[in-house]
């Protein structure tokens, strides 16, 4: 070989470079997507309408669009809060289930009077969340066990748990398929009049500011920050380490949670088994394109769920199913780390020596 | 120990750079057959960059390897390996799963015949015979003690066919029994015509078992193939540390028989794997001084730091800053009572580099509640560490930009400008002008001797003899984990060096 | 009687798409990389199988295109972590995601089409025998090669030279680079290996024993696996235990409900994952790790001190 190549990462990369990388990343990833759907049968000249303008500036898309965004912005929370603090929460769809159960147990077993259910049942559904996230940081922090491994199996237990109370004591019996019953009218989330949006819209959007307030302005997010950046200066300058990433991988947790407790309290009305199917992803994936920034966490979740809306209407129109969406995520993650590898390394090509 | 020998070994005007930074530069020296060379120099002299470059983890920027005559191109260890060149480092590459002789075979890619468990294991044996050492070739590396394992490493690297052997601080690990058969096990390979490069800090060594040595300094070889026969322990010293100059020294101008700011009598600590890190150590600091700790490096020194700011648990004694009881407290209270804490290490222990400058100047002092109990201002933030870095000439630093795009000057100044705040009673540095040029260097000092004459007192622990000398009011000399004297600040550099291999 | 050895008779069809992919993410860790695609795999996997079966109307070739499939894209999460040292998790969860996609965009054309897949080579007597007839001689000629893949795989790993450097590189990567080993190379390879066995493991599920392509059909077996590599401990043989006690509890489940027990059978479902999480602390807590030592670590030589 005339040539030797030698990887070296970059001890420091410019703005330029990096903001470069990741917008063509994202460009790259975009364009793979167009090309697929092209491929697929999507006329070319359909694809703007049927992504953008209907989903985005339709009213009846839009108040869709921003249904579907709800617990997507949410998952996205959950996602950033836990990698902030470098913990791997894979488990996101298991918090939003146990969530969901919180909520509806709060709905059927009647707990508190009709006025203020609702609120009980969102409570509920945080701390359903945050339980369900406790154990993997428990044994984490106790035994380092792998919060990978454990967060993803409590999914399963959560599902297997949700699957027991649909098929048992909370199955609606005038029903053929395992679903509970639907919660009652003043439990409902209320209505916008706009589709089926409901005031779950607000407290996603509280949650997003909420966050941004945590992890931009409160000492705690300060502490947060250095932690996830750099464990050992942290611990070297007295920050309390412990209560930190307790806090924060808590809150994502109940971010999870809250997600499963709008999804009951605000559109499906009942607990079902199709809730929240690819949030983990979804929410890795928001959070990931948003950079870890709460505040991006909004737009990104809201134009993912437009692209979701719009996957409805890929399976109708032309036969694609919704898997599409979600090799669509896939294409545009992977471009975005593969990009990320010219901002992060530099190779040296040199000439050989000698011969 | 198959392939027939070399003659000689020709490194010729190797250069390195990383980024701007010159870790080696023109750094060359010769090793003939049969012969055992020492390779000194302190910590970041380039002596591990050099044996890099050597064995393939490197490629020189500039210069080259001659064996016997013919230059060679190395660009991976294999190729190393595959030119006679193996070398043992300090942290040893045996994989701790696997038993020795699986660790042969897992290295034997150019040795087909010793691809075969048995045969590896036979190798390994005879090898370890020949050296004179005992060794259990099916013994799993884990259950191995450390003096075990570096058998291992150099009877595998041996039985792989090297002829050039580099060994890295082998001593540094071992107890005096243990060195001394190590030490006749390198006088063995050397007789057997194998060519030894030996690197360590221990001079005593180097004068009794090497035959020429060849002395590293800020990446420059200021010594090549010296013969050892005309060198004493002295003369090694003085090259390895450069001139002294006593006019340099800088006396406290305080009186130092203040009260004391930290007392720590009879500390002993544990590393992770529980071998003991320091033992009965005892320091008094007073009021308006510095004391420096000498020795080095690799007997303890991160671990006495870990232990003062609490970080490392200790097993025994106490700690007592400014009349406080302290040793059960955690960093954060330890630092509400006024202890400082400046790494070696800027990059992974001081310093959140992917954050801005801004988060890291305020890091204690948001950790401590000082900057707001609940809420922080990013405004306040912004606003402090623009009067920060103003006030403290920190040159290419802005509020928002990143810390990892400083110099290394520049960033320990942000270390000091943080540490070294007016609430600072006692600050433990350790190797504060680790990799520093002369101007940063001299801030360093300045800061250090500013906070003892506003009532302060600094625990200064350098493997840099010359920042010692210059620095220290008294001067504490450690070796191993423990504390073998005391000195004034005036003693000569042979005085510490006595009591720095003292013991050993 | 009847209703146990119909019970043993079903168990490998849960548990032996579950014991390949679980082989296959086997290598992977072994060789240091933590590969969260093995779902997406497994989806193309058995996609590439059922179509290619309908296509060409031989199961056989139906199971190679799943191989190959699943080869491919492990290749594509080989290539992300091993030479452009991207994050393992996050590529992970990106190729699984593209593998589900793809299963589902290309798949649309063959879904919910019955063929004629592997069905067990017929064997009187022996099929009749009772208790264990069904579950030995009542499967599949692949489920036969799945028990020799866990044999070949168990002693390449444990006897051979390629099984120490697997095991080298995910232990200890600077001493297996130090050894002349390519750890990039050897990484490459165990997520070929990984995305090949998923892809088989996902191909049994449609070739050889649903003889359809669904949507969403490997429904979490990818996830499954993964957590029985820690079940396991690393070991393949383990993992032949551990995915057959899966299976068996798996298929014990509808088998009560069908005979009108009253069990609560997803409470007992969650059984596997909870002894998982057990084994998973005590783990952590035995004297040798099994975990590999450099598992998730992305190694690059110039960064060693």
């Amino acid at each position: 070989m005339a040539f030797q190549f030698a990887l070296q990462r970059r001890a420091n990369t410019s703005f330029l470079r990096s903001s470069l990388t990741f917008s063509g990343g994202l460009l790259l990833g975009l364009l793979l997507c167009v090309a697929l759907l092209i491929q697929a049968g999507v006329p070319a000249d359909m694809l703007f309408d049927d992504l953008v303008w209907q989903v985005f500036f339709q009213a009846d898309g839009l108040a869709q669009t921003l249904t579907l965004s709800i617990p997507l912005i949410l998952a996205g929370l959950s996602a950033a809060l836990a990698l902030r603090v470098k913990f791997w929460n894979i488990g996101i769809e298991g918090q939003l289930w146990l969530g969901a159960i919180a909520a509806m147990a709060v709905s059927i077993y009647g707990v508190g009077s009709d006025s203020y259910r609702w609120a009980l049942m969102l409570v509920a559904a945080m701390a359903g969340g945050t339980l369900w996230i406790a154990v993997p940081l428990w044994l984490k922090e106790r035994f380092h066990a792998s919060e990978l491994v454990v967060t993803l199996l409590l999914s399963n237990v959560a599902f297997q748990l949700m699957l027991h109370l649909l098929f048992g004591a909370w199955r609606d019996p005038t029903q053929s398929f395992p679903i509970s019953p639907a919660i009652s009218e003043p439990e409902r989330l209320l209505k916008l009049g706009f589709g089926n949006l409901h005031t779950g819209l607000f407290a996603s959007i509280g949650m997003v500011f909420l966050v941004m307030w945590i992890m931009e302005r409160s000492r705690l997010g300060f502490q947060s920050r250095i932690l996830g950046s750099n464990r050992q200066v942290a611990e070297a300058s007295g920050i309390a380490v412990g209560t930190t990433l307790v806090v924060m991988v808590l809150l994502s947790g109940a971010m999870a949670g809250l997600a499963g407790g709008l999804l009951v309290a605000g559109t499906e009305y009942r607990l079902t088994q199709h809730l929240g199917w690819n949030m983990t992803f979804s929410g890795i994936v928001i959070a990931f394109i948003a950079r870890f920034r709460p505040f991006w966490v909004l737009p990104v979740a809201v134009v993912l769920a437009g692209v979701y809306n719009a996957g409805a209407t890929l399976k109708v129109f032309y036969g694609l199913t919704e898997a599409t969406v979600l090799l669509m995520q896939g294409i545009v993650l992977l471009s975005l780390l593969w990009c990320q590898f010219i901002a992060a390394f530099s190779i040296d090509r040199r000439q050989e020596v000698s011969v | 120990m198959s392939k027939a020998n070399f003659k000689t070994l020709h490194l010729r005007g190797l250069c390195k750079r990383f980024g701007e930074c010159t870790v080696l530069e023109n750094a060359g020296f010769e090793l003939h057959s049969g012969e055992v060379h020492a390779l000194l120099g302190e910590n970041g002299a380039g002596k591990s960059t050099l044996m890099n470059l050597l064995t393939g983890v490197y490629v020189p920027d500039q210069g080259e390897i001659v064996l016997d005559g013919q230059p060679c191109s190395i660009r991976k260890p294999a190729d190393a390996m595959a030119h006679g060149i193996g070398m043992v480092h300090q942290h040893y590459r045996l994989v701790e799963r696997f038993s020795v002789a699986e660790n042969l075979v897992l290295a034997a890619d150019r040795a087909p015949e010793l691809q075969r468990l048995s045969v590896a294991a036979k190798a390994l044996q005879e090898t370890a015979e020949q050296l004179g050492l005992a060794l259990d070739p099916y013994a799993r590396v884990a259950d191995l003690s450390v003096a075990e394992r570096q058998r291992a490493e150099i009877c595998k690297v041996l039985a792989l066919g090297a002829h050039i052997l580099i060994l890295d601080e082998p001593t540094a690990v071992l107890t005096d029994t243990e060195s001394e058969s190590l030490l006749a096990a390198i006088q063995r390979m050397a007789n057997a015509g194998k060519g030894v490069i030996l690197i360590t800090h221990k001079l005593r060594e180097v004068v009794a078992h090497s035959d020429r040595v060849t002395i590293l300094r800020q990446g420059r070889a200021v010594a090549s193939n010296l013969a050892t026969e005309s060198l004493t322990q002295a003369d090694i010293a003085q090259l390895m540390m450069g001139d002294v100059a006593v006019s340099q020294r800088q006396p406290s101008n305080l009186q130092t028989n203040g009260p004391d700011l930290l007392v720590a009598t009879g500390l002993s600590a544990s590393r992770n794997d529980g071998s003991t890190a320091i033992s009965n150590i005892g320091i008094r600091l007073r009021r308006g001084e510095i004391v420096g700790v000498a020795g080095v490096g690799g007997h303890g020194q991160p671990q006495l730091c870990e232990a003062l700011m609490g970080l490392l648990p200790i097993d025994s004694g106490s700690i007592q800053l400014d009349g406080f009881q302290i040793s059960q407290c955690s960093v954060s209270q330890r630092r509400s009572y006024g202890l400082r804490y400046i790494p070696a290490d800027r990059a992974t222990n001081a310093l959140a580099l992917d954050l801005p400058v801004s988060d890291n100047l305020a890091l204690t002092k948001v950790a401590s509640g000082s900057k707001g109990r609940f809420w922080i201002s990013r405004k306040g933030l912004f606003q402090d560490a623009q009067n920060t870095i103003t006030e403290h000439r920190i040159a290419g630093a802005s509020p928002q930009g990143l810390t990892r795009l400083l110099s290394g000057g520049n960033a320990q100044k942000l270390v000091l400008a943080r540490e070294l705040d007016n609430d600072c009673v006692v600050a433990i540095t350790h190797s504060p002008t680790r990799g520093l040029d002369v101007k940063s260097c001299g801030t360093v000092h300045t800061a250090l001797r500013e906070l003892t004459s506003r009532g302060g007192a600094v625990l200064l622990i350098s493997e840099d003899l010359e920042e010692i000398m210059t620095l220290s009011d008294r001067i504490l000399v450690m070796n191993t984990g423990c504390i073998t004297g005391e000195l004034p600040g005036t003693a000569s550099a042979s005085e510490i060096g006595a009591l720095m291999i003292g013991g050993h | 009687m009847s209703f146990i050895s119909f019970w043993f008779a079903s168990i490998p069809v849960s548990a032996l798409p579950l014991l390949l992919a679980c082989l296959g993410l086997i290598l992977s860790e072994r060789s240091g990389v933590v590969n969260l695609g093995a779902e997406g795999y497994m989806a193309v996997g058995a996609m590439s199988g059922a179509s290619v079966t309908l296509l060409t109307g031989s199961p056989w070739l139906g199971v190679g295109a799943g191989v190959l499939a699943g080869c491919c894209l492990g290749l594509l999460f080989a290539f992300s972590v091993a030479v452009l040292k991207a994050d393992q998790i996050l590529s992970g969860l990106a190729v699984m995601a593209i593998g589900l996609g793809l299963s589902g965009f290309i798949g649309r054309h063959w879904v919910h089409q019955p063929f004629n897949g592997m069905t067990a080579p017929d064997l009187p007597g022996l099929q009749q025998l009772p208790l264990l007839g069904g579950l030995l001689f009542k499967q599949p000629l692949l489920a036969w090669v799945s028990i020799l893949l866990v044999i070949v795989i168990a002693w390449t790993l444990h006897r051979t030279r390629i099984g120490l450097r697997f095991t080298a590189v995910g232990e200890d990567p600077a001493a297996a680079d130090n050894a002349g080993i390519s750890v990039p190379g050897v990484q490459m390879l165990a997520g070929m290996l990984c995305g090949a066995l998923c892809g088989l493991g996902g191909a049994y599920l449609s070739v050889a024993s649903a003889h359809i392509w669904v949507d969403n059909m490997v429904a979490g077996r990818g996830w499954i696996a993964l957590a029985l590599v820690v079940f396991a401990r690393w070991r393949p043989g383990r993992a032949l235990i551990g995915a057959l006690l899966f299976g068996a509890v798996d298929m014990l489940l509808p088998r009560l409900q069908a005979q009108g027990l009253q069990v609560p059978v997803y409470l007992m479902g969650m059984l596997p994952y909870l002894l998982t999480i057990l084994v998973l602390v005590l783990a952590t807590r035995s004297r040798y790790r099994d975990e590999p030592a450099a598992l998730g670590v992305t190694y690059l030589r110039q960064d060693r001190h």
